[in-house]
């Protein structure tokens, strides 16, 4: 028999190939919990070390399938986070910078404003150039920064910049 | 235009598999055979697991992501009839309902399912008859369900039927979350 040639398979795969273990493993542990259950009920109380061994292997089923849940789950951040950096790096980081609006949750406005603070436009001129009170682009900056996460402007403009440098080193040096 | 990964592996796999499952049950598998039976645990099994995931899996599974909120869904249906709505990242509060009506349904019609196969319901004609009832409700939210996603792809402009099956919602250009 031919042995096919073995590629390391892309993260995107392996989540899939995860997902698929996981979904036999908990149906799996469902019938299992079940069957447990159904005696419960048949006889009221565990009994004989047959059944004993079925609890407990029903249970280690169960914490298996949390387990690679878990596993999966950060296997699906790890990609997110490379497909931030690459994008980054191509030069997408509009889109990058749209993503990190969109995950916050930033109205329009804030988006606006939030952009300008990444240009580094100051608060009054934003007001001047949005035709708002000055206190409300300050009200509208604090609400960014609050649903960013960050403590003011330098950290917010710093956090885009994490991403340029993160999305260097993952694409090493030349193309 | 932006495409946002929303849907996980997990999620789309178990999403197809209940659809398979409920499509075999309901128009290919004799309804007294025992392979009716063991489709319709796994359906029930499946859903079982997608509870799970959806307490510990990523953002868009989580059931925190789509709470049920039936105030959110009569304004979500108000905007409809005006052709007014916006694009949501998991499900919008409508679609979020009929989520958790189709795993109730699916649940509960395999554990009536499993009670007129069990000596204490054997032959006891409301549960036969629940199951059926089930059964019809559950062709009536797959319809609607299906109606539903036909609708919001062509008010939002975002397929969702391909981002159920590459993950990946295309989110229109000036695009921001509610």
């Amino acid at each position: 028999m031919k042995r096919p040639r073995r590629t390391p398979l892309s993260d995107e795969r392996r989540a899939l190939v995860l997902s698929a273990i996981i979904l036999l493993q908990g149906l799996t542990a469902v019938f299992f919990v079940g069957d447990i259950v159904y005696d419960l009920i048949l006889f009221g109380r565990i009994e004989g070390l047959h059944l004993w061994l079925e609890a407990f292997a029903a249970v280690a089923l169960c914490g298996g399938v949390v387990f690679l849940m878990l596993e999966l789950r950060r296997l699906l951040e790890r990609v997110a986070v490379l497909d931030r950096g690459l994008r980054a790096a191509r030069g997408e980081m509009a889109e990058v910078i749209e993503a990190f609006f969109t995950d916050w949750g930033l109205t329009p406005a804030e988006r606006d404003v939030a952009l300008m603070v990444l240009k580094g436009v100051d608060n009054d001129t934003i007001a001047r150039l949005r035709g708002t009170a000055p206190g409300t682009v300050r009200a509208q900056c604090t609400s960014v920064y609050t649903k960013a996460g960050v403590d003011g402007r330098a950290q917010l403009i710093s956090l885009f910049m994490e991403e340029l440098l993160a999305a260097e080193r993952e694409d090493g040096p030349g193309e | 235009m932006r495409t946002v990964a929303v849907w996980d592996p997990l999620v789309r796999l178990i999403h197809w598999s209940v659809a398979v499952a409920v499509f075999l049950n309901a128009a290919v598998l004799d309804e007294d055979g025992s392979a009716h039976e063991v489709v319709g645990y796994i359906a029930a099994g499946l859903v079982l697991t997608r509870l799970v995931w959806g307490l510990i899996g990523p953002r868009h599974a989580r059931l925190a992501a789509f709470p049920p909120n039936p105030a959110a869904a009569m304004r979500h249906l108000a905007g409809l009839l005006k052709r007014q709505v916006p694009a949501h990242l998991s499900h919008n509060p409508l679609g979020a309902l009929m989520v958790y009506n189709l795993w109730a349904t699916v649940l509960a019609l395999g554990l009536t399912g499993y009670m007129m196969g069990t000596p204490g319901y054997y032959g006891m004609e409301w549960v036969e008859e629940l199951h059926e009832a089930l059964f019809g409700w559950l062709m009536i939210s797959v319809a609607l369900h299906i109606a539903g996603v036909i609708v919001d792809t062509v008010l939002t402009g975002v397929p969702l039927v391909r981002a159920m099956i590459d993950g990946r919602k295309r989110l229109p250009p000036g695009w921001g979350e509610e």
